[in-house]
């Protein structure tokens, strides 16, 4: 193939899923993922936001919209065929929404054969990002659909109750991955007994569980070496409001090293500001309401870096 | 937990090359890892763990902060000879490779609340720039807030930009140009 026929052809385009989860509720998450995706937006991304919050969807709010008439409840219940047809456009460019139709009853227990089909269809948007937030805990539900992204963020607050939430949230996560590709119930049953903090093996940290499957089974073990050296989640610090706050989130990234061995990352930090919070109850974005103010500037940071794949590193 | 034959490099996160600046950093990072309060640590390891955890930071910054103990532990792990000198001496071995982190170079243009954004998320104070740098810390203070009226001549502000740039991690020549040149402009 000559070179000039190589560059007419179009590229391949990788469509990717980039999700928002943090275990615990009330730390921005949704302010989160609809800002990102506004600066994503603005750098140029065709970006769908997926508010898979069900049951307590309200990104529309945070986006300065009415409740749509239709959301992913409605595709997950088959009253529209096409997932398309649930998506709405946005005030802004490049930017539209599958809003999480808070009015489907039970849409929050939505079964396995739902959620493959949900995910199947994300993937065949024709965008650049779908970017999902999810609902608060630990259900099968919001773990798969963060397993199952590229970009997976954990958001925290430089709180207690935040940053255990965050840690149960990245054990659950892991294991269910880790579960998932254990080659036989032996090895499931180690992964089941991890789970419950008082086990009798004394589990308490990836690495624990890790030596437990090889005491059993030493040819497991390489496999979920592999699968944990995959997983890779990154931290967004929301909220500081002090270099100390700032740097709980590289201090993260060194305990899940050192601690559950793990390679995390930190995608950056959003300064607490009543900016956010007077363009909250407006109705607004803070990002496009004031984009010269420090959160807006930090959201826009985390986007570049996470478009470019830079994270934030200590200086040694 | 961390091995117990961890070595002190090691247990601060760093080589053996680290320069003493690089030292105190990692220290105090890891220091603030397992601080009583430490919200990184609290629920991820018991009372005990952490106090253990401590104290392998405590010797490990013990050794390496002081020259003369330094030495002798590089010459036991064989990082050294015997016969070398014990000081380290930035000029003589730089530290490069994997314990310096990549140059960044920032978009254009750059600003004093971006240069301020990069070095805290570096966790860096401006008495470590001031340290390193010799820059005095006011003049640190002036070019993050970006006071135009009391920065000095382009000729000196770009080369204390370039050692700002230097002591957080971001590519000199390019920062100082950018922050330089937008400087001029809102004169």
């Amino acid at each position: 193939m000559s070179g000039a026929l190589a560059l007419a052809l179009p590229r391949p385009v990788r469509r990717q899923i980039w999700s928002i989860g943090g275990g615990k509720g009330g730390i921005g998450k949704s302010l989160l993922a609809a800002s990102l995706g506004w600066q994503l937006a603005r750098l140029g991304k065709r970006v769908v936001l997926v508010d898979a919050d069900l049951g307590g969807a309200n990104l529309h709010t945070c986006l300065g919209l009415p409740g749509p008439s239709r959301g992913l409840g409605d595709f997950i219940l088959r009253r529209v065929e096409r997932i398309e047809d649930v998506v709405v456009d946005t005030p802004f460019p490049r930017l539209r929404l599958i809003s999480g139709a808070s009015d489907v009853l039970g849409a929050a227990n939505i079964n396995y054969q739902q959620k493959v089909r949900v995910l199947n269809k994300l993937r065949s948007l024709d965008v650049d990002i779908v970017l999902i937030d999810l609902g608060a805990g630990t259900s099968h539900n919001i773990i798969d659909f963060f397993l199952i992204s590229d970009v997976s963020l954990l958001a925290v607050v430089p709180e207690p109750t935040s940053i255990e939430n965050g840690y149960r949230f990245i054990k659950s996560a892991l294991y269910r991955r880790l579960r998932n590709a254990a080659p036989n119930p032996a090895v499931r049953e180690i992964i089941d007994s991890a789970l419950d903090a008082k086990n009798a093996q004394g589990i308490r940290t990836p690495l624990d569980l890790l030596a437990a499957v090889e005491r059993e089974d030493a040819t497991a073990v390489a496999r979920l070496r592999r699968e944990l050296g995959e997983f890779h989640p990154r931290f967004v610090v929301n909220q500081v409001r002090s270099p100390a706050d700032i740097a709980v989130g590289h201090q993260l990234v060194t305990a899940c090293a050192r601690h559950l061995g793990l390679r995390a990352s930190y995608a950056g930090y959003v300064h607490y500001d009543d900016v956010v919070w007077r363009a909250v109850r407006q109705r607004r974005l803070f990002v496009e309401k004031d984009p010269d103010s420090a959160p807006s500037q930090e959201v826009r940071q985390i986007a570049r870096g996470l478009v470019e794949g830079e994270t934030m590193s200590l200086a040694w | 937990m961390a091995a117990p034959t961890e070595t002190h490099y090691g247990v601060l996160g760093i080589g053996p090359r680290a320069t003493p600046e690089q030292v105190e950093r990692a220290y105090r990072h890891a220091a603030g890892l397992y601080d009583e309060d430490s919200l990184a640590t609290y629920s991820l390891l018991d009372v005990e763990e952490r106090q253990q955890a401590r104290e392998r930071v405590e010797a490990a910054y013990t050794v390496l902060r002081d020259a003369s103990r330094r030495h002798e532990y590089d010459v036991s792990l064989g990082v050294v000879s015997a016969s070398s000198v014990p000081t380290f001496t930035p000029a003589a071995a730089p530290a490069p490779g994997p314990e310096r982190a990549p140059m960044v170079v920032l978009p254009d243009p750059v600003t004093g609340p971006d240069l301020k954004r990069f070095r805290e998320s570096r966790g860096i104070s401006l008495r470590d720039i001031a340290t390193a740098s010799k820059v005095g810390i006011r003049y640190l203070e002036y070019i993050e807030a970006e006071r135009r009226e009391v920065l000095p001549a382009p000729v000196y502000l770009r080369g204390f930009v370039q050692e700002y740039a230097r002591a957080v991690g971001l590519d000199p020549r390019p920062t100082a140009e950018s922050y330089v040149a937008r400087v001029a402009s809102m004169r």
